[in-house]
């Protein structure tokens, strides 16, 4: 917002009223910090000493009501709301493109209630979720969404971009484990999803917030499903030399219902790289790992099952040790310095589709990526990590270990990979992601994902949010 | 700390989010900022010309608690608590630091404490046990002093005392005051050279992390190989386990929990000591504060009393709540400070606090 700064004071000073003085900044030094999530694009641009875009306004409400005030400035004023969790998405989801309020629902951190019979827990969307677990854990319980981000990422963060977590073939993503949420709506209205999901009475509406990215509101508080934490967990480790046995082993495991919590083939770019750089094996080969959790006696007899399949599909069973390893070191693949980080460029093309077609989808966006940029020595690697009874998530990645020190001309150079990938993507009948969100990178695609519904989106959108305050620029809105 | 190590350390540290769990200012203040990865986009920031160094940023990077959460929960283990350190050096040579820290500078200079206007104590003596007394026992919590004296005596101990009166070197270290540090760090050295002690006994893990780890990697003064370091905590339980010492327990159960010190994440071998040792006097079972252990948030009495009271005031505030929503009556911890920054306003809390030597001597048989 580059308006009249009487204006300008005279929105912050409206702020003020609603959150307090204290919960409201304008300092350049948040202005920079907010300026920025986790994704490439505006990391990128800030290491290159490039300014970004900043917020006008960054403001900590600490109730739904006080965001529902807020609501009614942004409508007055005609200025965007762009909600920050723990600005940990990797697709530019909380850039505030277009300035603005930044809305950061931290401070909206309590839980408010534990259900130790239902199995469930109620809290604000501001909770960072290994707190929450934490706290959960004191009643040994857990809450089974173990995302890479856990550690600096909000429940509503979890929920806005559908996403999952390590252990989501069996306990399902973050959006199957939401029983109810309390969402303030673009126009002000505060209000509340059914208690509970399954049930029969109309369309299953609630989900529309589920994906959204705060383009339809902002989710304040949710409850979720939670579970007790198991009496015993097993991993182990197998090595395939054929990625297509690999995907075959993997789908027997889900298609018999096996019910493993974990399932991680990497492929064998990733084995030798990634898999070698942080745990330190050195195989040839596609690694996976298996885990099995729960009744030990049950657990036992799945594990068992389950290396059956491997062996039959000539798998060699490399142990307990190689999977206990990966289980207890697989956040430190995203810690520096063994993290992709620049001055690398980097792009996590994540996407899910069904059995029959992954293998094909993997090799040929794996070639699109790899011979389009042959001359910049990209990497194309990947692992499987989601699993489901009708098919698999391929997490692909590529990187450019010495891309343009020009930003522009770096970002340029990203568009086009990323573009070579989501062609290949969509055309072999994968999603555009899985888990990551479409935040701003993705935009561009979701007419083209989406085809003749889009426009029922847009209307959707439109009823909504009237004066598309709310995100704009993510999710395929407000361009 | 070289130039290098800081560089590599704000750069990795700049877009990694993955300690905020454990970022207690952050908890306080909900601001992303101030926040671990705040203050090194911060900082990396101003060195590529997209911030400079004002009131502005001067403050956000003061707002850092240097308490060792972020580095206790890396899982690469990056030191950034020295890296902001050696920024507020540059801060303060630049003369853009806070107008408190150049006061504190004149008198950690002068006196060696910011809580009293006398020189630091000497007590001649030479005896094979030192205990660092230092200058928040010495000055906010002379009572423990006094206990933890007369039970050393008691067990058979009899310690030369050195640095009474005089920091550590830690809150010169962490407002950015390298020289500062360097000449306390030195003063206290030659004190524990001069009594001939090979085994240095501390009163907190803060005292533990300064000797231990911060001279050699902050100041680049190594600690005397041929002294043992031992918190006193450590020395008890060990003593109390190997029955050589025994504790009555009190008649009364009362509800309590031990409060973890600030720095207690720093010496993570630490944790069970204390709670042994109160166990071996309090009849009841204890309580638990959420933020405990290895994950233990500090409570106001780092450098942040100083420069931001009122975060220091938040923290102090968060500990009491946590401990209030625990159901404990009774809070007790070891350390001076830490003492001292809860008992400011636990009453309004409806909580006790007591000093952990206290009750020991107290329950000693």
């Amino acid at each position: 917002m580059k308006g009249d700064q009487f204006l300008t004071e005279m929105i912050r000073s409206e702020l003020a009223e609603i959150v307090g003085p204290e919960y409201v900044s304008v300092s350049d030094s948040d202005k920079l910090v907010y300026s920025t999530d986790w994704a490439w694009m505006p990391q990128m641009w800030l290491d290159r000493g490039q300014p970004l875009h900043p917020p006008d306004f960054i403001v900590h409400p600490g109730s739904a009501q006080e965001i529902s005030e807020i609501m009614d400035i942004a409508n007055k004023y005609r200025i965007p709301v762009v909600p920050w969790g723990g600005g940990s998405g990797s697709q530019g989801g909380a850039l505030p493109v277009f300035g603005g309020i930044l809305l950061d629902l931290k401070r909206m951190n309590k839980i408010i209630a534990i259900d130790e019979k239902s199995l469930t827990v109620t809290a604000e969307a501001g909770i960072i979720i290994s707190q929450l677990e934490w706290a959960v854990n004191e009643k040994n319980l857990t809450f089974p969404h173990y995302a890479a981000s856990s550690n600096c990422a909000t429940l509503g963060g979890a929920l806005a971009p559908r996403g999952t977590g390590t252990v989501s073939t069996k306990y399902g993503k973050a959006e199957d484990m939401v029983l109810s949420m309390q969402v303030v709506l673009p126009t002000g209205e505060i209000i509340r999803t059914p208690p509970v999901p399954q049930h029969a009475a109309g369309p299953d509406w609630f989900r529309l917030f589920l994906g959204a990215e705060g383009t339809f509101g902002v989710i304040t508080e949710a409850t979720m499903r939670l579970d007790y934490i198991p009496e015993a967990r097993f991993l182990r480790a197998v090595l395939f030399d054929d990625l297509t046995k690999a995907l075959e082993a993997g789908r027997l495991m889900m298609t018999r219902r096996l019910d493993p919590f974990v399932i991680r083939l990497y492929d064998p770019a990733s084995t030798a790289s990634r898999v070698k750089k942080i745990l330190g094996y050195e195989y040839t080969g596609a690694y996976m790992v298996i885990g099995f959790d729960g009744d030990p006696e049950l657990a036992e007899l799945q594990q068992k099952k389950a290396l059956d399949i491997c062996a039959n599909l000539d798998a060699q069973d490399l142990g307990s040790e190689p999977g206990e390893k990966w289980w207890k070191h697989r956040y430190d693949f995203y810690y520096p310095p063994q993290n992709l980080k620049l001055p690398w460029m980097y792009g996590t093309t994540e996407t899910i589709t069904t059995y029959d077609k992954i293998e094909n989808l993997y090799w040929a966006e794996k070639r699109a990526v790899e011979e389009g940029f042959a001359d910049l020595g990209i990497k194309f690697i990947g692992h499987f990590s989601h699993w489901f009874h009708w098919g698999v998530m391929l997490y692909s990645r590529f990187i450019v270990e010495e891309p343009p020190e020009d930003a522009q001309e770096a970002l340029r150079l990203h568009n086009r990979i990323w573009n070579t990938a989501m062609q290949a993507v969509i055309a072999n009948g994968g999603m555009i992601n899985e888990h990551h969100g479409v935040g701003l990178k993705l935009s561009r695609y979701m007419r083209k994902q989406y085809g003749e519904a889009w426009p029922m989106m847009l209307k959707l959108k439109k009823a909504i949010d009237p004066n598309g305050i709310m995100n704009p620029g993510k999710t395929g809105f407000g361009f | 700390m070289p130039i290098e190590n800081i560089i590599d350390t704000i750069e990795n540290c700049r877009y990694c989010l993955m300690c905020r769990h454990i970022a207690s200012v952050e908890l306080v203040t909900h601001k992303e900022t101030l926040s671990p990865h705040g203050w090194a986009l911060v900082i990396a920031s101003v060195k590529r010309g997209l911030l400079e160094w004002d009131t502005d940023t001067v403050d956000v990077i003061y707002s850092a608690p240097d308490h060792g959460n972020s580095r206790a929960h890396c899982a690469t283990k990056q030191p950034l608590p020295e890296a902001i350190a050696a920024v507020r050096t540059e801060i303060v040579n630049l003369q853009l630091a806070p107008p408190v820290v150049y006061e504190l500078d004149k008198a950690l200079r002068e006196f060696g404490t910011p809580f009293a206007q006398r020189k630091p104590g000497v007590v001649p003596g030479e005896g094979d046990v030192a205990l660092f007394v230092g200058d928040e026992a010495q000055y906010l919590q002379p009572k423990t002093l006094a206990v933890v004296s007369d039970l050393l005596v008691t067990i058979g101990i009899h310690p030369v005392m050195i640095g009474l009166g005089r920091n550590n070197g830690y809150l010169a270290s962490s407002l950015g005051l390298k020289d500062t540090a360097i000449q306390l760090a030195n003063d206290n050295l030659a004190e524990l050279q001069a009594s001939g002690a090979k085994r240095l006994l501390v009163l907190s893990p803060g005292d533990y992390f300064t000797f231990s780890q911060l001279y050699e990697e902050r100041l680049g003064i190594e600690f005397p190989s041929d002294v043992e370091l031992v918190e006193l905590t450590t020395l008890l339980a060990e003593r109390l386990e190997g029955g050589e010492i025994k504790f009555n327990k009190f008649a009364q159960d009362i509800p309590y929990a031990y409060v973890d010190p600030t720095h207690a994440v720093r010496v993570p071998d630490r944790h069970d000591h204390p709670r042994q040792l109160l166990a071996a006097v309090m009849p009841g079972e204890a309580k638990e504060l959420f933020w405990r252990r290895e994950r233990a948030h500090p409570v106001g009495s780092t450098a942040l009393q100083f420069t931001q009271a009122d975060i220091a005031g938040k923290l102090t505030t968060a500990r009491l709540e946590d401990a209030q929503s625990s159901g404990a009556k009774l809070l007790i911890s070891d350390d001076p400070g830490t003492i001292k920054q809860l008992e400011t306003t636990a009453g309004k809390f409806g909580l006790e606090v007591r000093g952990l030597y206290d009750l020991l001597f107290e329950q000693l048989v």
